[in-house]
């Protein structure tokens, strides 16, 4: 077929292009993420005592992960379209990781000297991260779904940027099931759990988003 | 000319037209596509040159995955841009599936690219798309012809075929979509 055949063809009653295409991938996925995340974390490990709500502990999880998540989804909605600038939400992102690293330092600083490695580890720092990282698959698989409906161009920064999303998904459920309430806790093993869906998806980006 | 000045010509032409394929009209749609075949063609001429005889196959290759794509373009920034991302995107992926690792690390950038004498013509593919769209399913090949080649509408091929209206319209969607992958597959 010639190139000119092709392009008669592909503009033959093509009918207006299809509208909000990120918006229409990108919601149901991480909506389904969620709903499948907090189920896991409510069954699975179980909700925390509701006088643990009086502390600021579960509402500094929930704006860390809710914040880092809208500038994901941000960002995953950018690297979804070609050409389109994405040094803003890669900012946005980046600055709520910083802020929360700082408060989690100040809030350790407060601590007496040698209580702070107690407060730090908490008595959960291990299954904390592997948890984080466990509820967000959904997402994950989610988020990889809604990019291979869009165009990607750059698969491995599309693949971190999603799973960054789908971690802090995944740590906006979690929260709903941990105990730890000091704010370097949060810093320290939520980013981890974090950073580490984030790798996952860096990982899987080339072999996955390929198009 | 300077190559800003090249570019904004470029854009300048098509950014309307592109504007009004989006928005359904099919004869500036048609336009919009000759234009962006032939910038693709000086573009990955100028990328291509230990690869010539691709040339045309890529410029096919890239052209389906635009349409394909089309959802996915922000009418705030330039149509240029988007239309040359998605042309790199496809010509790294072709040198992937190649194995010409070295050449990752040509020069992709945009020097002197307007530099290039524009060279218009129409060179020959190599791979027949005609021969692939008849190794699609048979109601996706149908929906296809009828639709897009033969020029029905969509309601005179859902009379023609008893299929519903929208079951037209997915299958010449999906259809596209398992031709651009069969494209892909070949050039392997």
């Amino acid at each position: 077929m010639k190139t000119e055949s092709l392009i008669d063809m592909l503009a033959r009653q093509a009918g207006p292009a299809p509208r909000a295409m990120a918006a229409r991938r990108l919601t149901p996925a991480v909506a389904g993420g969620l709903v499948l995340a907090v189920a896991g974390a409510l069954a699975w490990i179980g909700p925390i005592p509701a006088e643990l709500y009086a502390d600021p502990g579960p509402w500094i999880k929930f704006g860390y992960a809710g914040l880092l998540a809208a500038a994901a989804l941000w960002w995953v909605a950018r690297l979804g379209r070609p050409a389109a600038p994405v040094a803003a939400p890669a900012r946005v992102a980046g600055g709520v990781v910083v802020a929360m690293l700082l408060l989690g330092a100040a809030a350790l600083l407060s601590v007496p000297g040698d209580e702070r490695m107690d407060t730090l580890m908490g008595h959960s720092w291990l299954s904390c991260p592997v948890s984080v990282l466990v509820l967000s698959l959904p997402t994950l698989a989610g988020a990889f779904w809604a990019l291979r409906g869009l165009a990607p161009t750059r698969l491995r920064l599309a693949g971190f940027a999603a799973g960054v999303l789908a971690g802090a998904v995944g740590a906006f459920s979690y929260a709903l099931s941990c105990d730890e309430l000091a704010p370097s806790f949060v810093a320290v093993w939520y980013t981890g759990g974090i950073g580490a869906a984030g790798l996952l998806g860096a990982l899987l980006g080339p072999r996955l988003l390929r198009w | 000319m300077n190559h800003d000045a090249a570019r904004d010509d470029f854009e300048s032409g098509l950014k309307p037209l592109w504007l009004r394929a989006q928005a359904g009209d099919e004869a500036a749609y048609r336009e919009a596509l000759r234009r962006i075949a032939v910038r693709l063609r000086s573009y990955l001429r100028r990328r291509m040159q230990s690869l010539p005889d691709d040339l045309e196959d890529l410029v096919q290759e890239t052209l389906l995955a635009l349409h394909l794509q089309r959802g996915t373009h922000d009418p705030a920034l330039p149509v240029s841009s988007w239309v040359l991302a998605i042309a790199r995107h496809k010509l790294v992926d072709l040198w992937r599936r190649r194995g010409r690792q070295e050449a990752l690390h040509d020069p992709l950038d945009e020097l002197e690219d307007h530099a290039m004498p524009v060279a218009a013509e129409e060179g020959s593919a190599r791979r027949d798309l005609g021969q692939l769209l008849q190794e699609l399913p048979e109601a996706q090949r149908r929906a296809i012809v009828l639709t897009k080649i033969e020029g029905l509408s969509v309601a005179e091929a859902a009379q023609r075929t008893g299929a519903s209206e929208s079951a037209i319209k997915v299958q010449v969607h999906r259809g596209l979509k398992r031709l651009a992958a069969k494209v892909k597959e070949e050039s392997t």
